[in-house]
Protein backbone atom coordinates (compact mmCIF):
# COMPACT_ATOMS: atom_id res chain seq x y z
CA UNK A 1 0.00 0.00 0.00
CA UNK A 2 1.17 3.48 -0.90
CA UNK A 3 2.42 5.47 2.09
CA UNK A 4 0.68 8.84 2.51
CA UNK A 5 2.89 11.89 2.02
CA UNK A 6 4.33 12.97 5.39
CA UNK A 7 3.04 16.54 4.96
CA UNK A 8 -0.49 15.59 3.94
CA UNK A 9 -3.00 17.08 6.44
CA UNK A 10 -0.02 18.19 8.52
CA UNK A 11 -1.66 21.56 9.16
CA UNK A 12 -4.99 23.31 8.74
CA UNK A 13 -6.17 26.80 7.93
CA UNK A 14 -8.28 27.90 10.87
CA UNK A 15 -9.21 31.50 10.19
CA UNK A 16 -8.87 34.44 7.85
CA UNK A 17 -9.34 38.17 7.71
CA UNK A 18 -9.14 41.18 5.46
CA UNK A 19 -8.29 44.79 6.05
CA UNK A 20 -11.28 46.73 7.42
CA UNK A 21 -11.84 48.24 3.99
CA UNK A 22 -10.76 46.96 0.60
CA UNK A 23 -10.79 48.63 -2.79
CA UNK A 24 -9.64 52.21 -3.18
CA UNK A 25 -8.35 53.36 0.21
CA UNK A 26 -6.54 56.67 0.27
CA UNK A 27 -4.36 57.29 3.27
CA UNK A 28 -3.48 53.83 4.52
CA UNK A 29 -0.04 52.27 4.22
CA UNK A 30 0.53 48.67 3.23
CA UNK A 31 1.62 47.96 6.81
CA UNK A 32 -1.69 49.30 8.12
CA UNK A 33 -3.53 47.01 5.70
CA UNK A 34 -1.39 44.07 6.88
CA UNK A 35 -2.05 44.88 10.53
CA UNK A 36 -5.81 45.18 10.13
CA UNK A 37 -5.90 41.88 8.25
CA UNK A 38 -3.80 40.02 10.82
CA UNK A 39 -5.84 41.43 13.69
CA UNK A 40 -9.08 40.34 12.01
CA UNK A 41 -7.68 36.90 11.11
CA UNK A 42 -6.39 36.24 14.64
CA UNK A 43 -9.80 37.12 16.02
CA UNK A 44 -11.57 35.00 13.39
CA UNK A 45 -9.37 32.00 14.19
CA UNK A 46 -9.66 32.43 17.93
CA UNK A 47 -5.94 32.01 18.60
CA UNK A 48 -3.96 34.09 21.10
CA UNK A 49 -1.33 36.56 19.88
CA UNK A 50 1.34 34.93 22.05
CA UNK A 51 0.77 31.63 20.25
CA UNK A 52 1.96 33.03 16.92
CA UNK A 53 5.43 31.63 16.39
CA UNK A 54 5.70 31.84 12.59
CA UNK A 55 5.18 34.82 10.31
CA UNK A 56 5.07 34.71 6.54
CA UNK A 57 4.55 38.05 4.82
CA UNK A 58 5.13 40.01 1.68
CA UNK A 59 3.62 43.01 -0.07
CA UNK A 60 4.98 46.55 -0.02
CA UNK A 61 6.27 46.64 3.53
CA UNK A 62 9.87 47.57 2.94
CA UNK A 63 12.81 45.41 2.12
CA UNK A 64 12.16 42.80 4.81
CA UNK A 65 8.38 42.40 4.84
CA UNK A 66 8.12 39.71 7.53
CA UNK A 67 10.47 41.63 9.84
CA UNK A 68 8.67 44.91 9.22
CA UNK A 69 5.31 43.33 9.98
CA UNK A 70 6.47 41.46 13.09
CA UNK A 71 7.93 44.68 14.47
CA UNK A 72 4.79 46.66 13.63
CA UNK A 73 2.57 44.08 15.32
CA UNK A 74 4.89 43.77 18.31
CA UNK A 75 5.53 40.05 17.97
CA UNK A 76 8.83 38.15 17.94
CA UNK A 77 8.21 34.92 16.02
CA UNK A 78 10.77 32.11 15.81
CA UNK A 79 10.15 31.35 12.15
CA UNK A 80 10.14 34.07 9.46
CA UNK A 81 9.68 34.06 5.70
CA UNK A 82 9.50 36.98 3.22
CA UNK A 83 9.48 34.89 0.04
CA UNK A 84 8.69 37.00 -3.02
CA UNK A 85 7.37 35.05 -6.00
CA UNK A 86 4.84 37.61 -7.19
CA UNK A 87 1.12 37.12 -6.72
CA UNK A 88 1.51 33.43 -6.01
CA UNK A 89 3.75 34.09 -2.98
CA UNK A 90 1.00 33.46 -0.44
CA UNK A 91 0.38 29.95 -1.73
CA UNK A 92 4.11 29.29 -1.58
CA UNK A 93 3.88 30.43 2.04
CA UNK A 94 1.25 27.78 2.75
CA UNK A 95 3.61 25.11 1.45
CA UNK A 96 6.43 26.51 3.61
CA UNK A 97 4.24 26.91 6.70
CA UNK A 98 2.87 23.39 6.24
CA UNK A 99 6.40 22.00 6.32
CA UNK A 100 7.32 24.10 9.35
CA UNK A 101 4.20 23.07 11.30
CA UNK A 102 4.30 19.40 10.30
CA UNK A 103 8.03 19.37 11.08
CA UNK A 104 7.35 20.57 14.60
CA UNK A 105 9.17 23.89 14.24
CA UNK A 106 6.10 26.03 14.92
CA UNK A 107 2.49 25.65 16.01
CA UNK A 108 0.70 28.77 14.81
CA UNK A 109 1.59 30.51 11.57
CA UNK A 110 0.23 33.78 10.26
CA UNK A 111 0.46 34.47 6.50
CA UNK A 112 -0.15 38.10 5.64
CA UNK A 113 -0.49 40.43 2.69
CA UNK A 114 -0.92 44.20 2.49
CA UNK A 115 -0.52 46.21 -0.69
CA UNK A 116 -1.51 49.67 -1.89
CA UNK A 117 -1.80 48.63 -5.51
CA UNK A 118 -4.11 51.54 -6.33
CA UNK A 119 -3.04 54.28 -3.94
CA UNK A 120 0.67 53.55 -3.78
CA UNK A 121 1.63 54.70 -7.29
CA UNK A 122 -0.58 57.80 -6.91
CA UNK A 123 1.34 58.73 -3.79
CA UNK A 124 4.57 58.36 -5.73
CA UNK A 125 5.65 55.20 -3.96
CA UNK A 126 6.23 53.18 -7.06
CA UNK A 127 6.71 54.83 -10.43
CA UNK A 128 6.84 53.61 -13.98
CA UNK A 129 5.94 56.04 -16.75
CA UNK A 130 8.90 58.38 -16.48
CA UNK A 131 11.74 55.88 -16.39
CA UNK A 132 14.26 56.59 -19.15
CA UNK A 133 17.41 54.99 -17.82
CA UNK A 134 17.34 51.25 -17.45
CA UNK A 135 19.04 49.18 -14.78
CA UNK A 136 21.85 47.41 -16.62
CA UNK A 137 21.90 44.63 -14.06
CA UNK A 138 18.29 43.58 -14.56
CA UNK A 139 17.83 41.48 -17.72
CA UNK A 140 14.08 42.02 -17.63
CA UNK A 141 14.56 45.76 -17.86
CA UNK A 142 17.44 45.79 -20.28
CA UNK A 143 16.09 43.28 -22.81
CA UNK A 144 12.30 43.42 -22.40
CA UNK A 145 10.86 46.53 -20.76
CA UNK A 146 13.30 48.48 -22.94
CA UNK A 147 10.68 47.96 -25.65
CA UNK A 148 8.01 49.90 -23.78
CA UNK A 149 5.95 47.04 -22.38
CA UNK A 150 4.24 48.58 -19.38
CA UNK A 151 2.79 46.43 -16.64
CA UNK A 152 1.47 42.91 -16.59
CA UNK A 153 -1.13 43.19 -19.40
CA UNK A 154 1.59 44.22 -21.85
CA UNK A 155 3.26 40.84 -21.37
CA UNK A 156 0.28 38.52 -20.81
CA UNK A 157 -1.30 39.70 -24.08
CA UNK A 158 1.51 37.95 -26.00
CA UNK A 159 0.67 34.62 -24.38
CA UNK A 160 -3.05 35.01 -25.01
CA UNK A 161 -2.43 35.78 -28.69
CA UNK A 162 -0.19 32.75 -29.09
CA UNK A 163 -2.82 30.58 -27.41
CA UNK A 164 -5.58 31.93 -29.68
CA UNK A 165 -3.37 31.26 -32.69
CA UNK A 166 -2.54 27.73 -31.62
CA UNK A 167 -5.94 26.54 -30.42
CA UNK A 168 -8.35 28.77 -32.32
CA UNK A 169 -9.81 30.25 -29.13
CA UNK A 170 -11.53 33.62 -29.56
CA UNK A 171 -11.79 36.80 -27.50
CA UNK A 172 -15.45 35.83 -26.93
CA UNK A 173 -14.38 32.60 -25.23
CA UNK A 174 -12.27 34.55 -22.75
CA UNK A 175 -14.86 37.32 -22.29
CA UNK A 176 -17.29 34.74 -20.93
CA UNK A 177 -14.91 34.17 -18.00
CA UNK A 178 -15.21 37.83 -17.02
CA UNK A 179 -19.01 37.64 -17.28
CA UNK A 180 -19.33 34.56 -15.04
CA UNK A 181 -16.83 35.93 -12.53
CA UNK A 182 -18.82 39.18 -12.33
CA UNK A 183 -21.93 37.12 -11.52
CA UNK A 184 -20.17 35.86 -8.40
CA UNK A 185 -19.23 39.43 -7.49
CA UNK A 186 -22.90 40.41 -7.51
CA UNK A 187 -23.40 37.95 -4.60
CA UNK A 188 -20.49 39.38 -2.59
CA UNK A 189 -21.16 42.82 -1.07
CA UNK A 190 -17.41 43.22 -0.39
CA UNK A 191 -16.60 42.90 -4.09
CA UNK A 192 -15.50 46.16 -5.69
CA UNK A 193 -17.70 45.43 -8.73
CA UNK A 194 -20.64 44.09 -6.70
CA UNK A 195 -23.17 46.65 -7.93
CA UNK A 196 -23.68 50.21 -9.15
CA UNK A 197 -23.59 51.17 -5.45
CA UNK A 198 -20.05 49.87 -5.01
CA UNK A 199 -18.67 51.07 -8.36
CA UNK A 200 -20.08 53.11 -11.27
CA UNK A 201 -19.37 50.19 -13.60
CA UNK A 202 -20.31 47.46 -11.09
CA UNK A 203 -23.10 44.91 -11.44
CA UNK A 204 -23.77 42.33 -14.15
CA UNK A 205 -22.02 42.52 -17.53
CA UNK A 206 -22.33 40.62 -20.80
CA UNK A 207 -19.85 39.40 -23.40
CA UNK A 208 -20.44 42.43 -25.61
CA UNK A 209 -19.53 44.74 -22.73
CA UNK A 210 -16.23 42.93 -22.28
CA UNK A 211 -15.41 42.92 -26.00
CA UNK A 212 -16.33 46.59 -26.30
CA UNK A 213 -14.33 47.77 -23.33
CA UNK A 214 -11.24 49.88 -23.92
CA UNK A 215 -8.31 47.98 -25.40
CA UNK A 216 -5.33 47.81 -23.01
CA UNK A 217 -2.94 45.50 -24.86
CA UNK A 218 -4.56 43.66 -27.75
CA UNK A 219 -6.03 41.06 -27.38
CA UNK A 220 -6.64 42.05 -23.73
CA UNK A 221 -9.34 44.65 -23.20
CA UNK A 222 -10.04 46.41 -19.90
CA UNK A 223 -12.59 43.86 -18.68
CA UNK A 224 -10.22 40.96 -19.47
CA UNK A 225 -7.92 42.53 -16.87
CA UNK A 226 -8.04 42.39 -13.09
CA UNK A 227 -8.83 45.35 -10.90
CA UNK A 228 -6.07 47.41 -9.31
CA UNK A 229 -6.91 47.96 -5.65
CA UNK A 230 -5.65 48.42 -2.10
CA UNK A 231 -6.04 45.28 -0.03
CA UNK A 232 -4.85 43.51 3.07
CA UNK A 233 -5.58 39.88 3.93
CA UNK A 234 -4.27 37.18 6.25
CA UNK A 235 -4.84 33.56 7.24
CA UNK A 236 -3.91 31.54 10.32
CA UNK A 237 -2.56 27.98 10.12
CA UNK A 238 -1.94 25.55 12.94
CA UNK A 239 -1.44 21.89 13.87
CA UNK A 240 -4.26 19.36 13.40
CA UNK A 241 -4.65 19.02 17.18
CA UNK A 242 -4.93 22.76 17.83
CA UNK A 243 -7.16 23.16 14.76
CA UNK A 244 -9.76 20.78 16.20
CA UNK A 245 -10.00 22.89 19.35
CA UNK A 246 -10.80 26.15 17.53
CA UNK A 247 -14.11 27.66 16.46
CA UNK A 248 -13.98 27.06 12.68
CA UNK A 249 -14.25 23.78 10.87
CA UNK A 250 -10.56 23.10 9.99
CA UNK A 251 -9.61 23.47 6.33
CA UNK A 252 -7.10 20.69 5.77
CA UNK A 253 -4.04 21.16 3.61
CA UNK A 254 -4.14 17.88 1.73
CA UNK A 255 -1.55 18.84 -0.82
CA UNK A 256 0.78 21.69 -1.76
CA UNK A 257 3.21 22.15 -4.62
CA UNK A 258 5.26 24.89 -6.21
CA UNK A 259 6.95 25.33 -9.60
CA UNK A 260 8.35 27.89 -12.00
CA UNK A 261 9.05 27.97 -15.71
CA UNK A 262 10.90 31.29 -16.07
CA UNK A 263 11.16 34.79 -14.67
CA UNK A 264 11.30 36.97 -17.79
CA UNK A 265 8.87 36.24 -20.57
CA UNK A 266 11.50 35.84 -23.30
CA UNK A 267 12.62 32.76 -21.36
CA UNK A 268 9.13 31.19 -21.37
CA UNK A 269 9.34 28.09 -23.51
CA UNK A 270 5.63 27.49 -24.10
CA UNK A 271 3.44 30.60 -24.04
CA UNK A 272 0.32 28.40 -23.99
CA UNK A 273 1.13 26.55 -20.76
CA UNK A 274 2.24 27.38 -17.23
CA UNK A 275 4.17 25.61 -14.50
CA UNK A 276 0.82 25.03 -12.75
CA UNK A 277 0.95 21.69 -14.53
CA UNK A 278 3.91 20.80 -12.28
CA UNK A 279 2.76 22.49 -9.08
CA UNK A 280 -0.66 20.85 -9.46
CA UNK A 281 0.88 17.43 -10.08
CA UNK A 282 2.89 17.86 -6.87
CA UNK A 283 -0.15 19.01 -4.88
CA UNK A 284 -2.44 16.25 -6.19
CA UNK A 285 0.27 13.69 -5.53
CA UNK A 286 0.71 14.81 -1.92
CA UNK A 287 -3.06 14.79 -1.46
CA UNK A 288 -3.53 11.41 -3.09
CA UNK A 289 -6.38 13.07 -4.98
CA UNK A 290 -6.96 14.19 -8.55
CA UNK A 291 -8.84 16.95 -10.37
CA UNK A 292 -11.92 14.73 -10.65
CA UNK A 293 -12.27 14.81 -6.86
CA UNK A 294 -12.25 18.61 -6.63
CA UNK A 295 -15.62 20.26 -5.96
CA UNK A 296 -14.65 23.89 -6.54
CA UNK A 297 -11.68 25.91 -7.74
CA UNK A 298 -10.05 29.20 -6.87
CA UNK A 299 -7.95 30.13 -9.90
CA UNK A 300 -5.74 33.21 -10.18
CA UNK A 301 -7.48 35.46 -12.70
CA UNK A 302 -5.13 38.36 -13.20
CA UNK A 303 -6.49 38.14 -16.73
CA UNK A 304 -9.18 36.02 -18.32
CA UNK A 305 -6.37 34.25 -20.15
CA UNK A 306 -4.57 33.38 -16.91
CA UNK A 307 -7.69 31.68 -15.60
CA UNK A 308 -8.29 29.74 -18.82
CA UNK A 309 -4.79 28.37 -19.29
CA UNK A 310 -4.56 27.54 -15.58
CA UNK A 311 -7.83 25.56 -15.67
CA UNK A 312 -6.13 23.32 -18.21
CA UNK A 313 -2.96 23.01 -16.20
CA UNK A 314 -4.99 21.96 -13.13
CA UNK A 315 -6.55 19.16 -15.18
CA UNK A 316 -10.04 20.69 -15.06
CA UNK A 317 -10.47 20.85 -18.85
CA UNK A 318 -8.86 19.23 -21.89
CA UNK A 319 -5.86 20.96 -23.45
CA UNK A 320 -6.74 23.97 -25.55
CA UNK A 321 -10.21 24.24 -23.98
CA UNK A 322 -9.52 26.10 -20.73
CA UNK A 323 -12.26 28.67 -21.28
CA UNK A 324 -14.81 25.87 -21.63
CA UNK A 325 -14.85 25.61 -17.84
CA UNK A 326 -16.91 28.83 -17.88
CA UNK A 327 -18.90 28.11 -21.06
CA UNK A 328 -21.92 26.39 -19.50
CA UNK A 329 -23.50 26.79 -16.08
CA UNK A 330 -21.06 24.70 -14.00
CA UNK A 331 -18.76 27.51 -12.87
CA UNK A 332 -21.61 29.98 -12.24
CA UNK A 333 -23.47 30.62 -9.00
CA UNK A 334 -25.63 27.57 -8.39
CA UNK A 335 -23.49 25.48 -10.73
CA UNK A 336 -21.96 22.07 -10.14
CA UNK A 337 -18.36 23.32 -10.01
CA UNK A 338 -18.11 26.83 -8.53
CA UNK A 339 -15.06 28.83 -9.64
CA UNK A 340 -13.75 32.07 -8.16
CA UNK A 341 -16.68 32.51 -5.83
CA UNK A 342 -15.51 35.83 -4.34
CA UNK A 343 -15.78 37.55 -7.73
CA UNK A 344 -12.13 36.95 -8.62
CA UNK A 345 -9.31 39.33 -9.28
CA UNK A 346 -11.46 40.45 -12.18
CA UNK A 347 -14.36 41.78 -10.07
CA UNK A 348 -13.68 41.34 -6.33
CA UNK A 349 -10.29 42.93 -5.64
CA UNK A 350 -6.72 42.63 -6.91
CA UNK A 351 -3.96 44.71 -5.41
CA UNK A 352 -1.21 43.45 -7.70
CA UNK A 353 -0.54 40.26 -5.80
CA UNK A 354 -3.84 38.41 -5.62
CA UNK A 355 -2.88 35.03 -4.17
CA UNK A 356 -3.94 35.76 -0.59
CA UNK A 357 -7.47 36.57 -1.69
CA UNK A 358 -7.78 33.10 -3.26
CA UNK A 359 -6.70 31.59 0.02
CA UNK A 360 -9.07 33.62 2.18
CA UNK A 361 -12.01 32.74 -0.06
CA UNK A 362 -11.18 29.03 -0.17
CA UNK A 363 -10.96 28.95 3.63
CA UNK A 364 -14.30 30.74 4.00
CA UNK A 365 -16.09 28.52 1.52
CA UNK A 366 -14.81 25.26 3.01
CA UNK A 367 -15.33 26.45 6.60
CA UNK A 368 -18.86 27.58 5.62
CA UNK A 369 -18.23 31.14 6.79
CA UNK A 370 -18.76 32.97 3.48
CA UNK A 371 -21.00 35.98 4.02
CA UNK A 372 -23.14 37.59 1.34
CA UNK A 373 -26.25 37.18 -0.76
CA UNK A 374 -28.02 33.81 -1.05
CA UNK A 375 -26.01 31.46 -3.24
CA UNK A 376 -22.63 32.89 -2.30
CA UNK A 377 -21.87 30.09 0.19
CA UNK A 378 -21.29 26.90 -1.81
CA UNK A 379 -21.52 23.27 -0.68
CA UNK A 380 -18.05 22.11 -1.82
CA UNK A 381 -15.91 20.09 0.57
CA UNK A 382 -12.76 20.14 -1.54
CA UNK A 383 -11.02 22.87 -3.50
CA UNK A 384 -8.05 23.25 -5.78
CA UNK A 385 -6.40 26.65 -5.41
CA UNK A 386 -3.69 27.95 -7.74
CA UNK A 387 -1.71 31.16 -7.73
CA UNK A 388 0.33 32.54 -10.61
CA UNK A 389 3.07 35.15 -10.20
CA UNK A 390 5.18 37.33 -12.47
CA UNK A 391 4.67 36.97 -16.22
CA UNK A 392 3.00 33.54 -15.96
CA UNK A 393 6.28 32.70 -14.22
CA UNK A 394 5.74 31.09 -10.83
CA UNK A 395 2.88 28.92 -9.61
CA UNK A 396 1.81 27.26 -6.39
CA UNK A 397 -1.14 24.89 -6.07
CA UNK A 398 -3.03 23.71 -2.99
CA UNK A 399 -5.56 20.95 -2.47
CA UNK A 400 -7.81 21.81 0.48
CA UNK A 401 -10.66 19.90 2.09
CA UNK A 402 -13.10 20.17 4.97
CA UNK A 403 -14.57 17.18 6.80
CA UNK B 1 18.43 50.19 -41.97
CA UNK B 2 19.51 53.78 -41.51
CA UNK B 3 18.94 55.02 -37.97
CA UNK B 4 16.23 57.62 -37.42
CA UNK B 5 17.35 61.23 -37.76
CA UNK B 6 18.29 63.35 -34.79
CA UNK B 7 14.93 63.87 -33.01
CA UNK B 8 15.72 62.91 -29.45
CA UNK B 9 15.27 59.27 -28.52
CA UNK B 10 12.70 59.66 -25.75
CA UNK B 11 12.19 55.97 -25.09
CA UNK B 12 14.03 54.18 -22.30
CA UNK B 13 17.75 54.16 -23.01
CA UNK B 14 19.73 51.06 -22.14
CA UNK B 15 22.80 51.44 -19.98
CA UNK B 16 24.62 48.36 -21.21
CA UNK B 17 26.36 45.97 -18.88
CA UNK B 18 29.66 45.71 -20.75
CA UNK B 19 31.11 42.94 -18.60
CA UNK B 20 28.41 40.38 -19.38
CA UNK B 21 27.14 41.73 -22.66
CA UNK B 22 29.84 43.97 -24.12
CA UNK B 23 30.04 42.22 -27.50
CA UNK B 24 26.25 42.31 -27.88
CA UNK B 25 26.10 46.08 -27.46
CA UNK B 26 29.32 46.67 -29.38
CA UNK B 27 27.93 44.56 -32.23
CA UNK B 28 24.67 46.51 -32.17
CA UNK B 29 26.58 49.75 -32.67
CA UNK B 30 28.21 48.17 -35.75
CA UNK B 31 24.93 46.79 -37.15
CA UNK B 32 25.76 43.19 -36.23
CA UNK B 33 23.70 40.88 -33.99
CA UNK B 34 26.08 39.09 -31.65
CA UNK B 35 24.94 36.16 -29.49
CA UNK B 36 26.65 34.15 -26.76
CA UNK B 37 27.18 30.43 -27.34
CA UNK B 38 28.41 27.66 -25.05
CA UNK B 39 31.69 25.91 -25.87
CA UNK B 40 30.55 22.80 -24.01
CA UNK B 41 27.06 22.16 -25.40
CA UNK B 42 27.24 24.46 -28.46
CA UNK B 43 23.84 26.01 -27.73
CA UNK B 44 23.22 29.75 -27.99
CA UNK B 45 21.35 31.69 -25.33
CA UNK B 46 19.81 35.14 -24.91
CA UNK B 47 19.79 37.34 -22.84
CA UNK B 48 23.56 37.24 -22.33
CA UNK B 49 24.78 35.55 -19.16
CA UNK B 50 28.09 34.51 -17.62
CA UNK B 51 26.92 30.89 -17.36
CA UNK B 52 25.23 28.64 -19.92
CA UNK B 53 21.58 28.16 -18.87
CA UNK B 54 21.47 24.81 -20.72
CA UNK B 55 24.48 22.94 -19.27
CA UNK B 56 25.78 25.49 -16.72
CA UNK B 57 29.26 25.69 -18.23
CA UNK B 58 31.09 29.01 -17.93
CA UNK B 59 33.04 28.50 -21.15
CA UNK B 60 31.26 30.78 -23.58
CA UNK B 61 32.03 32.51 -26.88
CA UNK B 62 30.38 35.16 -29.05
CA UNK B 63 29.32 34.71 -32.67
CA UNK B 64 27.52 36.78 -35.26
CA UNK B 65 23.93 35.60 -35.70
CA UNK B 66 22.04 35.44 -38.99
CA UNK B 67 19.74 38.30 -38.00
CA UNK B 68 16.78 36.25 -39.25
CA UNK B 69 13.79 34.91 -37.38
CA UNK B 70 10.02 34.63 -37.23
CA UNK B 71 7.30 36.24 -35.11
CA UNK B 72 6.46 33.84 -32.26
CA UNK B 73 3.68 36.04 -30.96
CA UNK B 74 2.82 39.73 -30.63
CA UNK B 75 0.61 42.17 -28.76
CA UNK B 76 -0.51 45.70 -29.53
CA UNK B 77 0.21 48.18 -26.77
CA UNK B 78 -2.15 51.07 -26.11
CA UNK B 79 0.13 52.58 -23.47
CA UNK B 80 3.88 52.46 -23.12
CA UNK B 81 6.76 53.05 -20.79
CA UNK B 82 8.44 56.46 -21.01
CA UNK B 83 8.60 57.88 -24.52
CA UNK B 84 6.93 54.81 -25.94
CA UNK B 85 3.69 56.28 -24.62
CA UNK B 86 3.87 58.82 -27.47
CA UNK B 87 4.03 56.07 -30.09
CA UNK B 88 0.89 54.08 -29.27
CA UNK B 89 -0.38 51.89 -30.67
CA UNK B 90 2.81 49.91 -31.20
CA UNK B 91 3.26 46.17 -31.64
CA UNK B 92 5.60 44.34 -29.30
CA UNK B 93 6.62 40.80 -30.18
CA UNK B 94 8.72 37.85 -29.21
CA UNK B 95 10.96 36.68 -32.05
CA UNK B 96 12.17 33.12 -32.60
CA UNK B 97 15.69 33.52 -33.96
CA UNK B 98 17.12 31.02 -36.42
CA UNK B 99 19.73 30.29 -33.76
CA UNK B 100 17.08 28.91 -31.38
CA UNK B 101 16.79 31.79 -28.93
CA UNK B 102 13.95 34.23 -28.35
CA UNK B 103 14.15 38.04 -28.16
CA UNK B 104 11.58 40.71 -27.41
CA UNK B 105 11.19 43.65 -29.78
CA UNK B 106 8.92 46.34 -31.10
CA UNK B 107 7.93 45.13 -34.56
CA UNK B 108 8.91 47.36 -37.46
CA UNK B 109 7.13 47.23 -40.82
CA UNK B 110 3.64 46.51 -39.46
CA UNK B 111 0.39 48.45 -39.01
CA UNK B 112 -0.17 48.23 -35.26
CA UNK B 113 -3.60 49.85 -35.56
CA UNK B 114 -4.77 46.67 -37.33
CA UNK B 115 -3.74 43.60 -35.27
CA UNK B 116 -5.42 41.26 -37.76
CA UNK B 117 -2.90 42.37 -40.39
CA UNK B 118 0.06 41.14 -38.32
CA UNK B 119 0.95 37.49 -38.72
CA UNK B 120 2.40 35.05 -36.23
CA UNK B 121 5.10 33.13 -38.10
CA UNK B 122 5.98 36.04 -40.39
CA UNK B 123 9.70 36.28 -41.27
CA UNK B 124 11.62 39.14 -39.67
CA UNK B 125 15.10 40.63 -39.98
CA UNK B 126 17.05 42.55 -37.36
CA UNK B 127 17.96 46.23 -37.60
CA UNK B 128 19.40 48.72 -35.15
CA UNK B 129 18.25 52.15 -34.02
CA UNK B 130 20.44 54.72 -32.34
CA UNK B 131 19.31 55.48 -28.77
CA UNK B 132 22.24 57.58 -27.53
CA UNK B 133 25.90 58.22 -28.32
CA UNK B 134 27.34 54.78 -29.11
CA UNK B 135 24.20 52.96 -27.95
CA UNK B 136 22.05 51.13 -30.49
CA UNK B 137 18.95 49.03 -29.84
CA UNK B 138 17.98 45.94 -31.86
CA UNK B 139 14.58 45.95 -33.57
CA UNK B 140 13.00 43.33 -35.83
CA UNK B 141 11.25 44.19 -39.11
CA UNK B 142 8.65 42.03 -40.83
CA UNK B 143 10.06 41.26 -44.28
CA UNK B 144 7.46 38.94 -45.77
CA UNK B 145 4.11 37.21 -45.38
CA UNK B 146 3.47 34.57 -42.73
CA UNK B 147 3.10 30.86 -43.42
CA UNK B 148 0.38 29.83 -45.90
CA UNK B 149 -2.99 29.44 -44.24
CA UNK B 150 -2.53 32.60 -42.26
CA UNK B 151 -2.20 31.16 -38.82
CA UNK B 152 -2.93 27.58 -37.90
CA UNK B 153 -0.39 24.84 -38.07
CA UNK B 154 3.01 26.33 -38.61
CA UNK B 155 5.77 23.91 -37.84
CA UNK B 156 7.24 25.50 -34.75
CA UNK B 157 5.12 23.62 -32.19
CA UNK B 158 3.96 25.47 -29.14
ZN1 LIG C 1 26.11 24.80 -22.39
Amino acid sequence: MLMPHPLRRGAAIVGSGESDEIGFIEGKSSLELHAEAVSNAVEDAGVRWEEIDGIFATGGSGRFPAAALAEYLGIRPRYMDSTQMGGSSFLFFVHHALAAIAGGEIEVAVISHGECGFSGPRRGGRGTGGAHQFDPWDPGELYERLYGAWGAPAFYAHAMNRYMHRFGATREDFARIAVVTREWATLNPRAVMHSKQTHPYGGPIDVETVLGSRMIAWPLSLLDCCLVTDHGAAVVLTTPERARSLRHRPVWIEGAGEALSHMNMSQMEDFTATSARDSAARAYSMAGMGPGEMEMAMIYDSFTYTAAVTAEMLGLTPRGEGASLWAGDDARPGGRFPVNTNGGGLSFSHSGMYGMMLLVEAQRQLARSAVGLPGRQVEARSAVVNGTGGSLSTTATLVLTAD
Amino acid sequence: MSPPEEPAYTRPIPDPDTITAGPFWQGASEGRLMLPRCLQCSRAHFYPRTICPHCHSRELEWFEASGEGTVHTFAVQQRGLGGWNDETPFATAFIDLREGVRMMTVLRGVDASDPASIEIGAPVRVEFERAAEGVFVAFWRVVGPGPAGGGQGEATGC
